[in-house]
C-alpha cells in the first residue's frame, strides 16, 4: 500500500506508529477460548454440580434464583451482577457447554467479548472441566427468569472491555498459587475448593492498582473491595488465625462461630452458610488446606 | 503561680480523662462490653450444644438473663456522634438505616425473651431455644458490623 506522497513525513511516522500501536493492542487482547473438540466426553453429574454451586456460592452474587441483580460497587465502577438462570433470552438458556465453559474458565461470553474479572474467572479457571460442566447441568435445573439485568457503570478507561485482555496476560493463570506435595490428598482437595471454585483468594488476597491479585500474599488479607473495612488475614500469620486449629475453622465453616463465640458478619454470613452445605470433608480438606498456608503478615495499606 | 495553676488544670484535665477512659464510658466501648458479656454467654450455651461442655440447666439460664440485660440497654448506645473511633465496627448504616436497625436487635430481643420463657431443661430444647437467638446475631451481624482488622 502507498501512502499519499502529499503527507508530510512526521505524519507518515506518527500514523505508522499508531497504526502499529492499534495492531499490537488488538492481538495481545484478543480472546483466548477453547474450541469444542477441546472438551472431553463427559455425563455430568448435577449433585457434584449442587455441592460445587455451594461450594462457589454462586446464589449469594447471583440470588437464590440466579436471576441477578446485585450491585457491586468497586473502585472500578459499579458492576451489576447479571441473570445467569436458564432464561433464553435474559439469562443464559441459550448457551452451549463450550460457551459456558469459556466464560467460566476464560471470561469470554459466547459473541467473544471479554468479562470484567469481578466475574472472578480468575479463581474457576483452576476448575476441571467435568466440574464446570457438572455446575453447569445443575444450573441448567433452575426455573427461568426472563427480567433482564441493566449494564455494568464502569468509568473510562476500564469502561474499555478489550483492555481486559491487557489484564488477562498479567494475570489469568491457570496454574494453583500453593504447592502441595504429592499424595496429599487432603490438601489438595482443600486446594482445589479454596483456589478454584470457592474463590477464596478474590476478597482475602490483596490486589494491585490493575486489580490483579498479588500470588505473594496470599489470602493475607485485604481492604474491603467495596471501600469498607478488611478481610481479614486468614493464613496461621500472627496477624492471621494463629489459634484457630483445624477443628476451629471446621465449626466456623459449619456454624459460623468463632473460637470466642463471636459470629461470622459482613458478606462472610452468607458465604458460611453456603459452604455449610458441603459434605463434612470438604470442610476439612479446606481447614487442612489453610493451616497449611505460608504464614504472612498483613499488607500494608 | 501562673504556670503552676496551669500546671494544675493540665493535671485536673488529665485526671478526668484517664478516669474517663479506665470506667470505658464512651458509648462505643460500653458497647464493645455488652457485646463481649453476649459472646460470654454464647460461649457456654455453644459449648453445651456441641458436647464440649455437659448440659447445665442454671448456666444456661444464666447465659440467657444476660443476653436479656444486653437486649435491654443495647439499641441506646447508638447517639449521633458515635459513628467512630474506640476501634468500633459499628457500621454507617446503623444510623442510615436506623428503622432497620432497631427491628434487627428488637427481633433478636425477641428470640432471647421467647428462649428465658421457654425455660430449657434439657439440651433438645435449650438447641431448640437458642438456636433463632444465634440467627439473630449473625443477621445483624451480616448488616450492621464491618470488621476493621
Amino acid at each position: 500500500m502507498r501512502l499519499p506522497s502529499t503527507w508530510p513525513r512526521p505524519a507518515i511516522v506518527v500514523a505508522s506508529v499508531a497504526a502499529a500501536l492499534l495492531l499490537a493492542f488488538g492481538w495481545l487482547t484478543r480472546p483466548h477460548t477453547l474450541s469444542a473438540r477441546d472438551i472431553p466426553p463427559h455425563v455430568p453429574d448435577p449433585l457434584n454440580g449442587e455441592r460445587l454451586f455451594h461450594a462457589g456460592g454462586c446464589a449469594s452474587c447471583h440470588g437464590a434464583g440466579l436471576e441477578g441483580g446485585l450491585d457491586l460497587p468497586t473502585a472500578f465502577g459499579t458492576f451489576r451482577v447479571p441473570n445467569i438462570s436458564p432464561d433464553r433470552g435474559a439469562g443464559i438458556g441459550g448457551w452451549s457447554d463450550l460457551d459456558f465453559i469459556n466464560a467460566m474458565q476464560s471470561g469470554v461470553s459466547p459473541d467473544g467479548t471479554h468479562y470484567y474479572p469481578a466475574f472472578p474467572y480468575g479463581s474457576y479457571t483452576r476448575m476441571t472441566l467435568p466440574d464446570v460442566l457438572d455446575l453447569k447441568s445443575y444450573m441448567d435445573s433452575f426455573e427461568p427468569v426472563s427480567a433482564l439485568v441493566p449494564g455494568h457503570d464502569i468509568a473510562f478507561p476500564w469502561s474499555i472491555r478489550r483492555g481486559i485482555g491487557l489484564w488477562k496476560l498479567l494475570y489469568l493463570d491457570a496454574s494453583f498459587v500453593v504447592p502441595v506435595a504429592a499424595g496429599q490428598d487432603a490438601l489438595e482437595q482443600g486446594r482445589y475448593l479454596v483456589e478454584s471454585v470457592g474463590h477464596c483468594g478474590e476478597c482475602h488476597t490483596p490486589r494491585s492498582q490493575l486489580g490483579g491479585l498479588l500470588r505473594n500474599q496470599w489470602l493475607a488479607g485485604a481492604p474491603g473491595l467495596d471501600g469498607e473495612g478488611r478481610v481479614p488475614n486468614i493464613t496461621p500469620h500472627a496477624d492471621g488465625l494463629p489459634g484457630w486449629s483445624e477443628r476451629d475453622i471446621v465449626r466456623y465453616l459449619k456454624s459460623g462461630f468463632t473460637p470466642d463465640y463471636d459470629t461470622v458478619g459482613g458478606s462472610m454470613a452468607q458465604v458460611q452458610e453456603n459452604l455449610a452445605r458441603l459434605p463434612d470433608g470438604d470442610r476439612a480438606a479446606i481447614a487442612a488446606y489453610l493451616k497449611s498456608l505460608p504464614p504472612l503478615p498483613d499488607p500494608p495499606d | 503561680m501562673a504556670s503552676f495553676r496551669k500546671l494544675t488544670i493540665t493535671g485536673t484535665l488529665l485526671f478526668v480523662t484517664a478516669g474517663l477512659a479506665v470506667a470505658g464510658d464512651s458509648p462505643q466501648e460500653q458497647r464493645h462490653e455488652l457485646m463481649e458479656d453476649t459472646g460470654g454467654g454464647a460461649k457456654t450455651i455453644g459449648k453445651m450444644l456441641e458436647g464440649e461442655n455437659p448440659f447445665d440447666a442454671a448456666a444456661a439460664m444464666e447465659a440467657l438473663q444476660t443476653w436479656a440485660k444486653v437486649a435491654g440497654q443495647f439499641g441506646d448506645l447508638f447517639p449521633e456522634g458515635s459513628e467512630t473511633g474506640f476501634d468500633t465496627e459499628a457500621k454507617p448504616n446503623i444510623w442510615s438505616d436506623r428503622e432497620g436497625f432497631d427491628a434487627a436487635l428488637n427481633a433478636w430481643a425477641e428470640a432471647v425473651d421467647a428462649a428465658i420463657a421457654a425455660s430449657p431443661q434439657d439440651l433438645e430444647a435449650l438447641g431448640a431455644a437458642a438456636g433463632p437467638v444465634f440467627k439473630k446475631c449473625k443477621a445483624c451481624h451480616e448488616e450492621y458490623r464491618v470488621k476493621d482488622e
